[in-house]
């Protein structure tokens, strides 16, 4: 980030090259469209480029502080397809969970990925549905319930199982 | 701690981490970790969980003319030689911006005399450093403002503050947000310092209270880092110009989450 601060080209490049390719396909994944997903790449550089000189270090891993960015932006802009102005003003901001996440100091590695991944994909069907509505398109538990046509007490009760799951599989 | 209390924290750690909780929840939550270490270690593995997250979706290449349109673009915020020729339109706009600028530069340039030439090269190098601090300082605020675990801090003027109207905001995980009004003129040769103090920690100066003098003041910080678990405090003293390591001065201003 040092090099980034003092205007080296070569340092961007290596950091795009690193890293585009996870948030351009955490972007699509909530997304669902490769042009909205580069307007988010896009977006999730520039901020990098202006504020490399402000985040050296508080900042936890790069990878996931770029992450934390493209998913909140990649959700806003999912959010304002969905509803109409006036409910996005008079949502509280708590109400995009994207907000709590702020990356941890650990690296997250391949490994660590390949797991969640799998643990993800072997998840009863209910379940895995309900924390993908929760994590990856931003809805409230009340949202998924009225998506789902499932009472809001079942849906806690999946996404709490869901996470306690994959946290196993993260610990194994 | 009762067990019943435990149990029923333990269960919700995970929406925690998934920004599922309301603000009253979330009070609970937070109160039960701070003082127990099975649910501190809990939520630490649910935050690194989200993280994880976000990289299970396979890594896709971008099509290559998006690196260049995002290199060219760091290229022009850094201010620096002309974008590099694409055929892509926005890179385009990028590089008629990046023109505009070195052409206003230049007229600037040609109509300076050669003694104010180099003042004025400072000037603009400066204002375009404040103008990106700016930029990243706006970002940080509204991620402060908007985090879940945002908490506005009460702050009271002690002393001569008394009068002074302070608000802070503090989110764990973005850092702090402070504004003060009214504040006394610091001692002569002092500036007020901003400190963040974790349960039990030493304090970690967050920095200095910015426009002494005028009675305002605003500053926004990253959050320490390891800051522990449990009640926050923010605190302005008085301290000798440029701040020191650790306060020494009095205190003026001072609340807790």
């Amino acid at each position: 980030m040092g090099r980034l601060a003092a205007g080296d080209v070569d340092a961007a490049a290596e950091l795009y090259d690193r890293h585009a390719a996870r948030v351009f396909a955490l972007a699509r994944r909530i997304l669902r469209n490769d042009s909205d997903a580069e307007d988010v790449v896009q977006e999730v550089f520039s901020q990098v480029w202006r504020s490399a000189r402000r985040y050296e270090t508080a900042r936890g891993t790069v990878a996931g502080w770029m992450l934390v960015i493209a998913r909140t932006r990649a959700i806003d802009r999912l959010r304002a397809r969905r509803i109409t102005p006036d409910a996005v003003a008079d949502a509280p901001l708590d109400t995009i969970p994207g907000n709590t996440i702020a990356p941890s100091d650990q690296v997250v590695s391949d490994e660590q990925a390949a797991r969640v991944r799998h643990a993800l994909a072997v998840l009863p069907d209910e379940q895995r549905v309900a924390l993908e509505l929760a994590y990856f398109e931003g809805l409230t538990q009340s949202e998924i319930a009225d998506r789902l046509a499932t009472p809001l007490g079942t849906v806690k009760t999946r996404i709490r199982t869901a996470l306690s799951t994959l946290r196993g599989s993260l610990a194994r | 701690m009762s067990a019943d209390r435990h149990e029923q924290v333990a269960a919700m750690l995970g929406e925690y981490a998934l920004g599922h909780l309301s603000p009253g929840e979330r009070r609970e939550v937070d109160a039960h970790v701070s003082e127990c270490a099975a649910c501190t270690a809990e939520l630490r593995e649910f935050t690194a969980l989200m993280d994880v997250m976000a990289h299970t979706p396979e890594p896709v290449a971008p099509p290559p003319a998006l690196r260049r349109q995002v290199l060219d673009r760091f290229v022009a915020d850094r201010g620096g030689v002309a974008a590099r020729r694409t055929d892509d339109p926005r890179t385009w706009a990028w590089a008629a911006a990046a023109v505009l600028v070195i052409g206003v530069g230049a007229t600037m340039y040609v109509a300076a005399d050669r003694r104010a030439d180099a003042a004025l090269r400072a000037t603009i190098a400066d204002l375009e450093r404040r103008l990106e601090d700016y930029a990243g300082q706006t970002d940080l605020a509204v991620s402060i403002l908007t985090a879940s675990d945002m908490q506005p801090v009460p702050m009271e003027g002690l002393d001569r503050a008394a009068a002074s109207a302070a608000r802070a905001y503090f989110s764990r995980t973005r850092g702090l947000l402070i504004v003060a009004d009214r504040l006394p003129t610091p001692p002569p040769g002092r500036v007020y310092q901003v400190w963040i103090i974790g349960e039990g920690a030493s304090p970690s100066s967050a920095g200095l209270l910015g426009a002494p003098g005028t009675g305002r003041g605003i500053l926004i910080a990253t959050p320490p880092a390891g800051l522990a678990a449990g009640t926050v405090t923010v605190a302005v003293t008085d301290e000798p110009p440029g701040g020191l390591p650790a306060p020494s001065g009095a205190m003026h201003l001072r609340g807790s989450v």
